[in-house]
């Protein structure tokens, strides 16, 4: 006899459809976000305006665009099941539509960024001077670091003192020297000390403005370097018949500098940034140089100029101290 | 007991207050030279503050502390020197984490002692060997179990060649299977006839090694005596207490 076999009824596409992602809420569902891609589409490419400045309708429709866009995107970025290759897309396209909309209508005139931006011939025998502009950055930068460092670390370490009377000082510099904005300190060592019979050149203003300032916030990141090492430490120091000062130097501070290293390495990166403020006293620097050749060339390349130097300067200092950042996570994560 | 030998530890009323937290009232004591002296009692009795009291990581509030006779809580006293005789041990090891398990060793000696290099390394050498740990030199902290961590912070106090240890609760932090040779370590300084001041609840090491038990409680030493006396017929109704809750 033959067995008659029942044959399980196939499972419906939309049931199957329901058990893969019926847990999604709907603006991350494939049957809304597809209809969504084509509906922005649409209007992406028979209701946006061309180049030109848009008329308030065509605004509606620029804002109606970017609403649609930004609902699509976030419906397939905040789904981490969403495969890569599809969330990849959705993120460049974003940027690239942001940039594509500024192109065409922030109404810059951009057949003149080549001629005015990056004019190579307006830098035909600038480069010298723009050189002469980053060495000055680096120098006042490089004696600033230094003497910030250790000024820092002396204030510091008078800190972990403790003493109540020396404390009161410390807090006095530590506390003026943060809430006073930098560029105000610059002014005034320049402009209003020499009122007192103290008269600085730019290039020594500048270093007393920005060494002064840097100490009092690397004083505060090795302070809290020190006081995070465990108590533990001191006491077996001391007990072993180290003096203080010993304990200091073999014991703490070994450890607080593997703590404070990329903190101080960020603020270091601030500190040759923050250089860029003492153009206001005239000082010869990058962003000084960039300025006056722009002036006399009557053109913003000389300016772009000193900003891509900058950028190359401290693109790989920056990348350098996240790197030690994270290094160090790892380190205090395996040290405990 | 042992009145003919050399007065290590003679503490005279002795009194510590945090603010106004009486934890130690009034204690006197004295320690002879080669006395393995056992602390015990209940947590928050005193007997971490009393130990650190004696080497001044705790400064006492009152009373007198003299150490080899001198008195450590006489201004004059150059309190760096009286704690190159008296090692240290911690419940939580404290090695240094930035330097290897000789490196620990040595830092004192050549820092404190003025030491040279050559003969600091050798003695560290020799008492890694002592603990049983030769192979480990340049191991870090981290890289050691914890029962290795504490006897090289053993070996780091014995490289001092100090006239007395304090050990406070040396086991308390270990693994179950790593008490032993903590203790084994402890059981061949006391033979060797260190003087020791142990704050322990290792009842079997504090039978074999001790040579007196203080059982402290609210800051008094409600009692004290030999190991029998006190382990077999505690007289104070919280000794037997504590007794009955740890063994
Ligand atoms: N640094 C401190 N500041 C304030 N109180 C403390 C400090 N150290 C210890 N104490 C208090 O002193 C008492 C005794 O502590 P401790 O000597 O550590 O006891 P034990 O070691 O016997 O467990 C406890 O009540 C504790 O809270
Ligand atoms: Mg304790």
């Amino acid at each position: 006899m033959a067995n008659i076999k029942q044959t399980p009824i196939r499972e419906s596409f939309a049931k199957r459809y329901r058990a893969r992602f019926g847990h999604l809420p709907w603006f991350k569902r494939y049957e809304c976000l597809i209809p969504l891609s084509i509906i922005i589409l649409l209007i992406g490419f028979l209701l946006l305006p061309p180049l030109g400045k848009p008329t308030p309708l065509q605004w509606l429709w620029i804002g109606v665009f970017l609403i649609l866009l930004i609902l699509w995107v976030v419906g397939i970025l905040t789904d981490i099941e969403k495969p890569r290759w599809i969330r990849a897309i959705a993120a460049i396209s974003f940027v690239f539509v942001l940039g594509f909309f500024f192109y065409r209508y922030s109404g810059a005139q951009w057949d003149k960024l080549t001629t005015n931006f990056f004019n190579l011939s307006v830098m035909e025998g600038l480069w010298g001077d723009l050189g002469q502009g980053l060495l000055m950055t680096l120098k006042v930068a490089l004696v600033s670091m230094c003497i910030s460092l250790v000024l820092g670390l002396v204030i510091a370490i008078l800190r972990s003192l403790n003493n109540p009377i020396l404390n009161v000082f410390l807090i006095i510099y530590i506390d003026f020297f943060r809430a006073i904005p930098l560029i105000v300190l610059v002014v005034f060592v320049f402009y209003a000390l020499p009122f007192l019979g103290i008269e600085l050149d730019p290039y020594i203003s500048a270093v007393v403005a920005v060494s002064l300032s840097y100490a009092a916030y690397v004083a505060e990141v090795i302070r809290a370097g020190i006081e995070s090492i465990y108590r533990g430490q001191v006491e077996a120091s001391r007990a072993l018949g180290l003096s203080s000062m010993q304990t200091m130097r073999l014991v703490i501070l070994p450890q607080a500098v593997r703590v404070v290293i990329p903190p101080t390495t960020g603020l270091m990166v601030g500190l040759l940034k923050d250089t860029a403020l003492t153009t206001i006293i005239g000082l010869p620097e990058l962003l000084y140089k960039g300025i006056q050749n722009t002036i006399w060339q009557s053109n913003p390349t000389p300016l772009v100029a000193a900003a891509v130097l900058y950028i190359i300067v401290l693109l790989p200092l920056t990348r350098f101290s996240g790197y030690l950042e994270t290094r160090s996570k790892k380190w205090v994560k395996t040290a405990r | 007991m042992g009145e003919d030998r050399a007065l290590m530890i003679e503490v005279i009323n002795l009194h510590k207050y945090f603010k106004d937290h009486h934890v130690l009232k009034g204690l006197n004591q004295k320690v002879y030279k080669s006395e393995v002296v056992a602390m015990i009692g209940p947590s928050g009795a005193g007997k971490s503050t009393f130990l650190r009291c004696l080497n001044r990581l705790e400064e006492p509030s009152l009373g007198k502390i003299l150490i080899e006779g001198t008195d450590i809580t006489a201004t004059r006293t150059d309190i760096n020197k009286v704690r190159t005789e008296i090692g240290m041990v911690f419940q939580s090891f404290n090695l240094f984490p930035h330097l290897t398990a000789l490196q620990n060793i040595k830092l004192a000696p050549i820092n404190v002692r003025r030491m040279s290099e050559k003969d600091a390394e050798e003695r560290g050498r020799q008492l890694l060997k002592k603990v049983g740990l030769q192979e480990k030199a340049n191991a870090y902290p981290d890289q050691l179990s914890g029962g290795q961590q504490q006897r090289v912070a053993i070996a780091r106090a014995l490289a001092m060649q100090p006239h007395m240890i304090f050990f406070d609760e040396p086991t308390s932090a270990l693994d179950p299977e790593m008490i032993r040779e903590v203790l084994d370590v402890m059981d061949n300084l006391a033979k060797e006839g260190m003087t020791m001041l142990v704050v322990s609840h290792e009842i079997g090491f504090i039978r074999e090694a001790a040579t007196r038990i203080l059982v402290l409680a609210d800051g008094c030493i409600i009692e004290e005596g030999t190991p029998n006396e006190v382990l077999k017929h505690p007289q104070h109704s919280r000794t037997q207490d504590f007794l009955s809750k740890i063994v």
